[in-house]
């Protein structure tokens, strides 16, 4: 299997700069991440607020700069390209966004937004524009009778099969979807998912998926990333497989069962996330963590693999 | 059916037709906005409605007292109050609307190319249009006459310069917050160009409370056009202006009154009148919190 996307060591910094009166500080956002995203696949990406999945997310798209690392997007080294041939990649790799209510812009038309992609890319649609708006609206489940309503008239899913439409509209072999659902009411939720899987399956797209949500993402996914503070601290290429990181562990005890014969006391999590602007030497998790030893607290854990399965941790489980 | 949802709830909201259409809606928006209308329409066809020639001397009948045939009387030299209070909208509309159509190019510009690009730009270019917010606009009119002379380019160029600074930060405040909407973002990652995202998506969303503050801006205009004229800085005679009538008619105040009140009762009029429609805009748009946000 080839890989659409390949990641390597990609880091970023936010720097705000020092002033008389206070320091320069670096944020670390993203640290050292490396991934592969074959092609074809539906990769999962999980973390609490503010690990980086969704700089992560705009890093691998260029929407914002890395500090550090490669990116490789269908063999080609990205980070090499000039801002015209990104704009021209860009029809390649799309994205959906995490707030549907401002991802269109209020004085445009469904049909105008949709059809924006190719006015932006000069591309003439394969039909008549109406047509292609119709084609469009309907491949995602919309009525093409929509097409005239302004983003005020529509609802908040409908809004964002509106951002899928535009985002498929070039016919993209990536998109990146950064937690499409998680402003969506949970009936909406499972509409907008078992959309995007039919659509994987007719257009053979490749996901990269954005979440904070464990269960959506062993669900949904073939392959999940773990991210703490800014690091990949878990990779299991197969959902069913148990976590080995004590973080892991912790955050699929947290996901509820259905069944309620399945009730079990959870066990919170001791602590806070430490300031990404001023990480901790060692593992980030360690003040956290219940399995954590002295070597912890000294040595950053590198991502080590097992068979696929990779852990950052001195004492896995 | 979702469609119908949502334009029952523009209608429950009061939103129905254009903003201009709502702001005629209340008993204020008519008056003040039926009232603005008549004005254009007068000065536009006022060679047709003037009784008489705005410039034409009768030094046998001046002084005359409101009456047949001069309705709003005569000034010192006879001219007919009427006639030149009718040409003076000319004068007085015309140099404020030109003044503010060029403040508004010129602040759009600068604003939103200081909102867009940000850095140092930003800084430069802010810093010098604060400054010209630091003159009165007495002051930065005296400049230009001493530049360019008294004379009406000299009052248009006043005016657009007294109120660059104001179409400057308000176009600015509205790219910078329209910069981090997710559909900016949105239109980026699909590859569009920085003239794409500029003129397609964040001026056409800057534009309202910039139209709204520019129609208050000009019945600001107004003023200061007639203020500059009461000085002899404005239009020069005999060119009909409400400011210089004015100035004009101090000097028989008592004698013959009618000289000065009816060109100061346009000036007032028409500017309430301009600042009621304008409010009632804000109030049809429902952007008054944008526009005290700048």
């Amino acid at each position: 299997m080839t890989n659409l996307l390949e990641v390597r060591n990609l880091s970023k910094q936010f720097k705000s700069p020092g002033g008389p009166f206070r320091k320069a500080r670096a944020m670390h956002a993203v640290n050292d991440v490396s991934f592969d995203l074959p092609k074809g696949r539906v990769v999962g990406v999980v973390g609490e607020s503010g690990c980086g999945k969704s700089t992560l997310a705009r890093l691998i798209l260029r929407l914002i700069e890395p500090t550090d690392g490669t990116l490789r997007f269908d063999g080609e080294d990205l980070r090499a390209k000039s801002p015209a041939q990104m704009r021209k990649l860009r029809a390649n790799m799309q994205m959906v966004f995490q707030d549907p209510y401002s991802a269109i812009d209020p004085r445009y038309t469904i049909s105008r937004a949709v059809m924006e992609p190719f006015v932006v890319q000069d591309r003439k649609p394969a039909s008549k524009p109406e047509e292609e708006v119709a084609a469009l609206l309907r491949m995602v489940g919309l009525d093409p009778g929509l097409a005239s309503s302004f983003p005020h008239q529509i609802s908040g899913g409908q809004k964002q099969r509106v951002g899928i439409a535009r985002a498929l509209a070039l016919r993209p072999q990536l998109l990146v979807l950064d937690e499409p659902t998680a402003s969506l009411d949970v009936s909406v939720q499972a509409q907008i998912i078992s959309l995007l899987e039919q659509l994987r399956d007719d257009l053979g797209l490749t996901y990269l998926f954005i979440s904070h949500d464990l269960s959506l993402v062993r669900y949904f996914c073939d392959e999940i990333l773990v991210m703490y503070l800014g690091r990949v601290v878990e990779a299991l290429p197969d959902t069913d497989l148990p976590a080995r990181h004590p973080y892991t562990a912790t955050l699929m005890d947290s996901t509820f069962a259905p069944d309620p014969k399945l009730r079990r006391i959870i066990t919170p999590l001791e602590g806070e996330v430490p300031s990404p602007f001023d990480l901790p030497p060692g593992c980030a998790f360690a003040d956290r963590c219940p399995r954590a030893a002295a070597i912890c607290r000294t040595e950053t854990p590198v991502l080590s693999s097992d068979g696929g399965h990779a852990v950052a941790c001195h004492n896995p489980i | 059916m979702s469609s119908m949802t949502g334009i029952a709830a523009r209608w429950m909201a009061g939103y129905r037709g254009t903003p201009v259409s709502r702001a005629f809606g209340s008993w204020l928006g008519k008056i003040a906005g039926g009232f603005l209308v008549l004005l254009v329409l007068t000065a536009i066809f006022a060679p047709w409605i003037t009784p008489f020639d705005y410039a034409a001397q009768d030094l046998t009948n001046g002084n005359a007292p409101p009456g047949w045939p001069h309705l709003l009387g005569t000034d010192q030299f006879g001219r007919d109050v009427l006639s030149r209070v009718i040409y003076g909208a000319r004068t007085s509309l015309s140099v404020s609307a030109t003044a503010i159509a060029i403040s508004i190019t010129a602040g759009m510009t600068l604003g939103a190319a200081a909102g867009y690009f940000g850095g140092f730009f930003e800084r430069a270019v802010m810093t010098v249009v604060d400054l010209t917010w630091s003159f009165p606009d007495i002051l930065i009119a005296l400049i230009f006459v001493a530049i360019i002379g008294p004379g009406l380019t000299s009052t248009t160029f006043a005016i657009a310069i007294a109120y660059l600074a104001q179409f400057t930060r308000l176009t600015r405040a509205q790219i910078v917050r329209l910069k981090r909407e997710t559909f900016i973002e949105a239109t980026i990652n699909l590859g569009a160009k920085p003239h794409h995202i500029l003129l397609k998506h964040l001026l056409p969303n800057a534009i309202a409370p910039v139209i709204v503050v520019g129609m208050l801006a000009i019945g600001d205009g107004i003023v200061l056009e007639a203020t500059l004229g009461f000085f002899g800085l404005g239009a020069q005679p005999p060119t009909p202006s409400w400011g210089a009538m004015m100035s004009s008619g101090t000097a028989q105040l008592f004698l013959s009154p009618w000289v000065i009140i009816f060109p100061g009762v346009v000036v007032a009029v028409t500017v309430i009148a301009v600042n009621l429609f304008g409010d009632e805009l804000i109030r049809a748009l429902d952007i008054r919190d944008r526009i005290r946000g700048s």
